[in-house]
C-alpha cells in the first residue's frame, strides 16, 4: 500500500498513538495519583513520609469487614444470575423467534443509566412500592406498608436484584452478537441441528454443543462485568444499606468528606477495592475451573434429555417475571413523577398532576445543559477520534486490533473509583481548574472504549474495494474518507453516536469527581435526589436520563432513513 | 508526462513474493488499446498481481521491479494520482450518490453545466438516458455494468484495469457489456490488463494471454 504523504495521511497516522495516550496515561496515571497518597504522601496535609497508616486506619474502620464481603458477594452473585438467566433464556428460545422479542424488550435497558435504573427498582421494591401495592390488600392484606427493610436492605439483596436486570441485557447482547458472526453462529446452529439428529432434545443439545463454545466467547465481557459491578457505586448507593455500605460507595464518602485526612483512607480503601476485584475475578475463574471439572463427563454420558421440560417452564416463568418487573418499574416511574396524592394500598394515585414535572423542568435547565453540552463534546470527539484511527488502520493495512484491543479495555476493566480518584488528585496537582475540560477528558475514557467497539466492526466491513475503484477514479485518501466512507458510514455513525451520548449521560462517578462538585448533570441530580428527597421529583428525573438516550436513539435510527435514504438498505 | 509518447503500460522485471516464496514474475508492454489477459486459479497471485499495478499491494506482500505508463515511472506513486482505471465483477457504483453523481465523482474538477453535459451525452452513447438522477440500486446488473464503465471513462484513465469485470453477468448480457468494454479500450487506445477465469473472455479480448501456475 503505497500511502501518499499529505496533512490528511499524516494527521491520520497520528491518531493511533493519541488514542492509546488518552487512553492509558489517565487511568495509569490515576493509578500511580492513588499509590502515593494511600501510603501516606499527600503535600496537601503535609504528609510527605511514606507509611502504612492509611491502610491501619481502613482495617481499624468498624463494619470493614462487611464493606468487603458485600462489595464481593453482590457482584459475584448479580453477575452469576445475569449469566445463568441469559443462558437459561438463550437455551429455552435458541431457534426461537422469542429470543429476539426478547432481545428486544430487553435491549432499551441497556441504555438506561444505572441511576436511573437504580431509581426504578427502588420504585418497585420499597414497602408502599409498586409491588406490595399490586398484591395488597386482596392477597397480602396490608392496610399499611410492610415492615420489611427493601431496598437498602442489610444484606444486598437490592443491589443484586438492581445489578442482575442491569447487566443481564448486556450479557445477552454479547451472546446474540456471538451468534449473530456468520463464521460461528452458522457452525454452532449446525451442530445444534446435528445433535438434534441424533435425537438429544433441544434445550440438553443447548448445554452440551453450544455452550462450551459460546462460554469461551463470552468470558471477557462476564470478566469485565465482574470487575464493573465489583467497584460500582450508583446502584449500591441507591439500592444499598447505609450502615455499613458497599467498600467502593464507603470510598467515596471519604473521599468526599470535609475531613481531608480521610483522602489517605480513601486511597487505601481503592487499592484494597482493586485486592476486591481482583478476588472476584479469580472466584469467577476458580468456579468456571470447578464446573468444567464436574461437568466434562456428563458431556459425553449419552443423556439425552435432563429436565428439558423443567427448565423451559422455569424459565418462561423467570423471564415473563423480569419482563413484568421491568413493565411495572416503568408504569411506577411515569405514575410516580405525574401522582398527587397516593395513598396506600391504592394502585393508582388519587390524582395525575403535571406539577412535579413543571417544577423539575424548570430547576433541571442548568443540569440538562450541562449533560448536553458534556455529551455532546465527548461523542463528537470519541467519534472523530476512532474514525481516524479506523482510517489508519486501513491506511496502513495493519490491524489495530491487535495493540488496541486490550487497550480500548482498559477503562472498563479497571475499577473506575480507583483511577479517578487518583486522576482527580493528578488534576489538581497540574492544577487544572478547567472542570469542563476535566469532566470531558474523563467521560472519554468511557465513551471511547464503546464508540470504538460499536464503529470498528462496521468500519472493517466496508467492501475495500470501493476505495479501489475510488482511488483508482483519482480520488486522493481524503476525498475517500469524507465524500466516501463517511456517507457510506452514515448509519453506523449515528448509531455509535447514540450509544456514545448515552454513555456520557450516564456518567455519575466521573462527572462528580473530575468536574470537582461544579458541574451538576441530570444523573449527579438524580442520584442525590434518589437519597433523600420528595420521590415524585426523583421520578421525573430518573424518566428524563430514560428519554434522553431514547431521544437520540430515535434520532440515530430516523436520520438515516431521511438522508442518504438509498444507500441505507445497501449497506450492512 | 511526455504526451507524444504512443500510450503504453511497461511492467518490468516484477517479482511478487509472499514470506519469500516467489508469487510470479512477469516482463510485459502493454501498447494502447491491446488487452493483456491473465488466467490462473484462485490463489495464483492474480489479485495480488491488480493490487500492484494500482500501487495497493498489501504489507505483506514484497515486490521487485518497476511499473511505467506512458514512459513515466509510477512504481513508487499513490493509487490516486496513477490514472490506472479499476473494473470488478461488481459495478461497486457509491450507492449514496445518484448515477449521475457517481460520475461526476470521478470526472476531473470543472464548470458545472460542462460536466453535467458530458455525463448526459454520455449516457445517451451506452443507452441509458435519463438515468442520471435514479441511484445505482434501482437499476439492473447490466445498467450498473454499463455506468461502472462510464465512471472510470470519463476519470480520463490511462491504463484500464479489469478484475474478472463479467463474471457476474448471464451469457447474453456478457457478450454485450464485454464487447463494449472492449470497444472503448479500443476507442480510447488504453492498455489493458484483465483478469479471468472464462476462456471466452480471453478469446474475446484478442490479446496475449499469460496463465499463472498456482504456487500453492
Amino acid at each position: 500500500m503505497i500511502v501518499p504523504n499529505t496533512v490528511f495521511t499524516r494527521t491520520i497516522a497520528s491518531t493511533p498513538t493519541l488514542l492509546i495516550l488518552l487512553l492509558v496515561v489517565p487511568v495509569l496515571g490515576g493509578l500511580l495519583g492513588l499509590l502515593l497518597p494511600a501510603f501516606g504522601w499527600l503535600p496537601a496535609l503535609n504528609s510527605t513520609e511514606f507509611n502504612l497508616l492509611g491502610f491501619e486506619h481502613l482495617l481499624a474502620t468498624p463494619g470493614i469487614e462487611r464493606m468487603v464481603l458485600l462489595s464481593f458477594t453482590t457482584s459475584l452473585i448479580s453477575t452469576l444470575f445475569a449469566f445463568l438467566i441469559t443462558i437459561l433464556i438463550l437455551a429455552s428460545y435458541f431457534n426461537s423467534p422469542w429470543l429476539h422479542r426478547i432481545q428486544r424488550l430487553l435491549g432499551p435497558v441497556l441504555v438506561i443509566p444505572h441511576a436511573a435504573a437504580a431509581i426504578a427498582i427502588g420504585f418497585l421494591i420499597t414497602p408502599s412500592g409498586f409491588i406490595s401495592r399490586v398484591f395488597s390488600p386482596w392477597l397480602s392484606g396490608w392496610d399499611n406498608p410492610p415492615d420489611w427493610l427493601l431496598p437498602n436492605d442489610p444484606y444486598g439483596l437490592s443491589i443484586i436484584l438492581g445489578l442482575t436486570l442491569k447487566e443481564l441485557p448486556f450479557l445477552l447482547l454479547i451472546a446474540l452478537g456471538v451468534l449473530a458472526q456468520p463464521e460461528i453462529g452458522r457452525t454452532l446452529k449446525a451442530q445444534h441441528k446435528v445433535a438434534l439428529s441424533l435425537q438429544y432434545c433441544p434445550m440438553t443439545a443447548f448445554f452440551k454443543v453450544i455452550l462450551p463454545t459460546l462460554y469461551g466467547y463470552m468470558r471477557l465481557p462476564i470478566l469485565a462485568v465482574l470487575a464493573y459491578s465489583s467497584a460500582s457505586v450508583e446502584i449500591p448507593l441507591i439500592l444499598g444499606p447505609n450502615t455499613p455500605p458497599t467498600l467502593a460507595v464507603a470510598i467515596m464518602q471519604w473521599f468526599h468528606d470535609p475531613d481531608l485526612s480521610l483522602r489517605i483512607q480513601a486511597s487505601s480503601g481503592a487499592i484494597l477495592q482493586i485486592a476486591i476485584t481482583l478476588l472476584v475475578l479469580a472466584t469467577w475463574t476458580l468456579l468456571e475451573r470447578l464446573t468444567k471439572k464436574l461437568l466434562l463427563g456428563k458431556l459425553t454420558n449419552g443423556q439425552r434429555e435432563v429436565g428439558g421440560m423443567f427448565i423451559k417452564q422455569f424459565t418462561n416463568a423467570l423471564t415473563f417475571m423480569m419482563l413484568s418487573m421491568i413493565g411495572f418499574a416503568l408504569i411506577a416511574m411515569l405514575l410516580w413523577s405525574f401522582s398527587g396524592f397516593w395513598s396506600f394500598p391504592d394502585l393508582l394515585p388519587q390524582q395525575l398532576v403535571s406539577l412535579h414535572w413543571q417544577s423539575a423542568l424548570t430547576q433541571m435547565q442548568a443540569p440538562l445543559w450541562n449533560t448536553l453540552k458534556i455529551a455532546l463534546t465527548t461523542a463528537l470527539l470519541a467519534i472523530v477520534l476512532t474514525l481516524f484511527v479506523l482510517e489508519a488502520e486501513q491506511q496502513t493495512t495493519k490491524n489495530i486490533a491487535v495493540i488496541s484491543g486490550f487497550i480500548i479495555y482498559l477503562p472498563l476493566l479497571v475499577p473506575s473509583i480507583a483511577f479517578l480518584f487518583g486522576l482527580v488528585w493528578v488534576l489538581e496537582q497540574i492544577n487544572s481548574q478547567h472542570s469542563f475540560i476535566n469532566v470531558v477528558l474523563a467521560h472519554l475514557l468511557f465513551v471511547l472504549p464503546y464508540v470504538f467497539l460499536s464503529l470498528a466492526t462496521s468500519y472493517r466491513r466496508l467492501d475495500p474495494r470501493f476505495s479501489a475503484v475510488a482511488a483508482s477514479l483519482g480520488a486522493s485518501p481524503a476525498k475517500i474518507f469524507w465524500q466516501l466512507k463517511l456517507p457510506l458510514l452514515f448509519a453506523p455513525i449515528l448509531i455509535a453516536c447514540a450509544l456514545g451520548l448515552a454513555i456520557s449521560f450516564g456518567q455519575y462517578l466521573p462527572t462528580l469527581l473530575a468536574g470537582a462538585g461544579r458541574l451538576n448533570t441530570i444523573t449527579t441530580e438524580a442520584v442525590t435526589l434518589a437519597n433523600g428527597a420528595s420521590r415524585r421529583t426523583s421520578a421525573v428525573y430518573a424518566l428524563v436520563q430514560m428519554l434522553l438516550p431514547a431521544l437520540f436513539f430515535l434520532l440515530a435510527w430516523l436520520l438515516p432513513k431521511l438522508f442518504f435514504r438509498a444507500s441505507s438498505e445497501d449497506i450492512k | 508526462m511526455k504526451t507524444q509518447s504512443p500510450p503504453s503500460l511497461d511492467i518490468r522485471h516484477l517479482l511478487l513474493k509472499q514470506n519469500e516464496k516467489t508469487l510470479l514474475s512477469l516482463n510485459e508492454v502493454i501498447k494502447g488499446g491491446e488487452i493483456l489477459t491473465i488466467m490462473g486459479p484462485s490463489g495464483s497471485g492474480k489479485s495480488t498481481l491488480l493490487n500492484w499495478l494500482v500501487g495497493m499491494l498489501p504489507s505483506n506482500f514484497q515486490a521487485t521491479g518497476e511499473l511505467y505508463l506512458n514512459e513515466s515511472n509510477i512504481t513508487h506513486s499513490a493509487s490516486h494520482v496513477r490514472h490506472i482505471g479499476l473494473l470488478y465483477q461488481d459495478p461497486l457504483l457509491f450507492p449514496h450518490l445518484t448515477v449521475e453523481g457517481n460520475i461526476a465523482f470521478a470526472m476531473p474538477a470543472g464548470n458545472k453545466q460542462q460536466r453535467l453535459d458530458k455525463i448526459n451525452e454520455a449516457l445517451d452513447q451506452v443507452g441509458l438516458t435519463g438515468m442520471g438522477k435514479r441511484f445505482p440500486q434501482s437499476l439492473s446488473g447490466g445498467q450498473q455494468a454499463r455506468i461502472a464503465l462510464l465512471r472510470v471513462l470519463l476519470s480520463k484513465p490511462k491504463a484500464i484495469l479489469l478484475d474478472e469485470p463479467f463474471s457476474k453477468l448471464d451469457s447474453q448480457l456478457r457478450q454485450e457489456t464485454r464487447q463494449l468494454v472492449f470497444e472503448q479500450i479500443q476507442r480510447h487506445c488504453l492498455p489493458a490488463v484483465m483478469v479471468t477465469h472464462d476462456q471466452s473472455d480471453a478469446t474475446a479480448a484478442q490479446g496475449k494471454v499469460i496463465t499463472l501456475n498456482s504456487t500453492s
